[in-house]
């Protein structure tokens, strides 16, 4: 039989390949950071519509939601060493930019296309909270600060976890494309060591393989938080209460499950004893 | 004494509130009626800046503020003395009734976390629901839901407690709790002004009632005046609606004996159905 696919090598060239995880990983750390806070700020804008920058935030998430991120990649690894130099031009400085590394071309253009779309998955959640639940918060008193902090980013974060996680899967499949900025990544590494062997589908196998694990990886971490962030589905077992004092014996001591008329306390005082009629015929003309 | 004075207020340029005002004594419950649409509830929420009036002065305790033009800390400095309870409740959803209560106990009044649990159990406790404080509010029936609600704007020690229809989102047999609940209150001597369509609940609990028609008081008295001597014809028009109810009767003793006699058939039927219960 011919050598036309070596299965084993599929696997045993992964070690060489995770050699370069870290700058895939870094890529993604540090792009995903800077566009979730990014995406964040332009949420907000949004939210708000504060003039002239909501204006913006339209083009720009337009613009960067509907360009390929490779051209987006070429364009932040041509257009900001050009941008430089003008600013070298403009200010009669002297900054080197063959000195600025090639990673943070990458880091940039990639964390400005995960802003755009992050930040419609937070602008979507912030305005998904109940306004009841701030008017609740603020009712109590609660400055506008701490009721950002306490009840909406809270809840929001919750209904944004699922979109964000969606996001982060699509922004570490997008290094893979930062060879084009001159990083050599881990799929970059991987075309290099093809390039020698020449074992090309071998080699794409196993990055596909490693890809698909991480994301694995971060669907588990995803559901996991989400399972924490989000209220229990069952009830928890009910508080084992000492039975109230004589003074407070007119309080419900249980919550009536049903027909809630029954259990009306002993009546001694007439103004209850008249509300409570009152009460029990107005259940009778409903009923 | 809580004194609301001359709230008005437009949406779309029509005039929903035109300026209305109130005086409230310490420990009076004081029910707004009226068709819906009339602002009953706007005024409710005028009054702690949920909703922002186009004029009105609130005075609390001798301090005058200017609704209309209130700064942020007089904003938080209002809803701190004053208190609402949501038609919708309006439980924070991903934190436990007990959490719920402590929220503004810690992060308004700053009290430390014990201090807060223990005022907070004692609200529950007060309200019937101690036993449910670990309870998300998902778990809790819409009366349970409104109870913690009850205890939350009570833990805040208001000098006013809002409420607003706070039982007409609730299934009809989840009525009789809350309004159970809510005349605790009153009889603890809590101030309350209370928006409500219960009209037998308004009449037991308050000891004034307004009825508000487009924007304006149109009458106002005690709810012996007002349910047994309706004196305009808007009144009149407005309690006859809810006829049915029998809670307009002329004459507040023929209908305190009616419903003692209701109470009293309603407890046999019950006992009959335990009984027929336990038997099964």
């Amino acid at each position: 039989m011919p050598d036309l696919f070596n299965g084993k090598l599929v696997f045993t060239q992964i070690p060489q390949l995770l050699r370069y995880l870290p700058v895939t990983l870094e890529l993604t750390v540090a792009a995903g950071v800077i566009g979730l806070l990014l995406g964040f700020v332009i949420a907000l804008i949004r939210v708000k519509r504060t003039p002239v920058l909501y204006q913006i935030s339209t083009v720009y998430i337009s613009v960067l939601r509907g360009t390929p991120i490779i051209v987006q990649l070429y364009i932040s690894y041509f257009g900001i060493p050009i941008f430089l130099k003008y600013l070298n031009y403009w200010n009669g400085t002297n900054w080197d930019i063959n000195s600025v590394p090639p990673v943070l071309f990458a880091i940039l253009a990639l964390a400005f296309n995960q802003s755009a779309f992050m930040a419609e998955v937070i602008r979507a959640a912030i305005t998904a909270v109940d306004p009841g639940q701030l008017e609740a918060a603020r009712s109590l008193g609660m400055s506008a600060s701490q009721v950002r902090r306490r009840v909406i980013l809270p809840q929001a974060g919750v209904i944004a976890l699922p979109g964000l996680m969606n996001s982060l899967i699509g922004l570490i499949k997008g290094t893979s494309l930062a060879f084009v900025c001159a990083v050599v990544d881990m799929t970059a590494a991987g075309q290099i060591m093809a390039g020698s062997s020449y074992r090309y589908f071998e080699m794409y196998c196993s990055l596909a393989i490693i890809y698909w694990v991480i994301t694995l990886l971060l669907e588990r971490v995803g559901a996991w938080l989400e399972r924490r962030l989000s209220v229990p589905e069952q009830a928890p077992a009910l508080r084992q209460v000492a039975q109230t004092e004589p003074e407070q014996a007119q309080p419900a001591q249980t919550a009536p499950a049903r027909g809630s008329v029954r259990r009306l306390p002993a009546l001694n005082t007439p103004g209850i004893a008249t509300l409570a009629g009152t009460v029990a015929k107005e259940v009778v003309a409903r009923d | 004494m809580i004194s609301i004075r001359n709230i008005s207020k437009s949406f779309n340029g029509h005039k929903v509130l035109d300026g209305v005002g109130i005086d409230i004594e310490d420990g009076e419950v004081v029910a707004l009626i009226g068709p819906s649409g009339t602002g009953k509830s706007t005024f409710l929420r005028s009054i702690n800046l949920l909703e922002h009036p186009d004029t009105g002065e609130l005075e609390i305790d001798g301090k005058t503020y200017d609704l209309a033009n209130a700064s942020k800390d007089e904003t938080l400095e209002i809803r701190r003395s004053t208190a609402m309870v949501f038609q919708q409740f309006n439980l924070l959803r991903n934190r436990t009734a007990l959490q719920n209560v402590m929220e503004g106990l810690t992060v308004v009044k700053r009290l430390p976390k014990n201090q807060a649990q223990d005022r907070a159990l004692r609200e529950l406790r007060n309200v019937g629901l101690e036993a449910w404080a670990d309870h998300y509010p998902q778990h809790l029936s819409g009366g349970q839901q409104q109870r913690v609600a009850i205890a939350r704007a009570l833990s805040m020690d208001p000098r006013l407690l809002l409420l607003d229809e706070p039982t007409s989102a609730l299934d009809p047999e989840r009525v009789n709790e809350v309004q159970r609940t809510i005349a605790e209150a009153a009889e603890a001597g809590n101030t309350m002004l209370l928006v409500s369509h219960e009209m037998g609940f308004v009449r037991s609990i308050a000891s004034r009632v307004i009825f508000l028609e487009g924007g304006k008081i149109v009458e106002q008295g005690t709810p012996e005046e007002i349910f047994g001597n309706p004196h305009t014809d808007r009144l009149r028009d407005f309690l006859s609606s809810f006829e049915r109810y029998g809670t307009n009767h002329p004459g507040a003793d023929a209908s305190r004996n009616a419903s003692w006699r209701t109470q009293e058939a309603l407890r046999e039927e019950h006992e009959r159905e335990d009984l027929a219960l336990e038997a099964v």
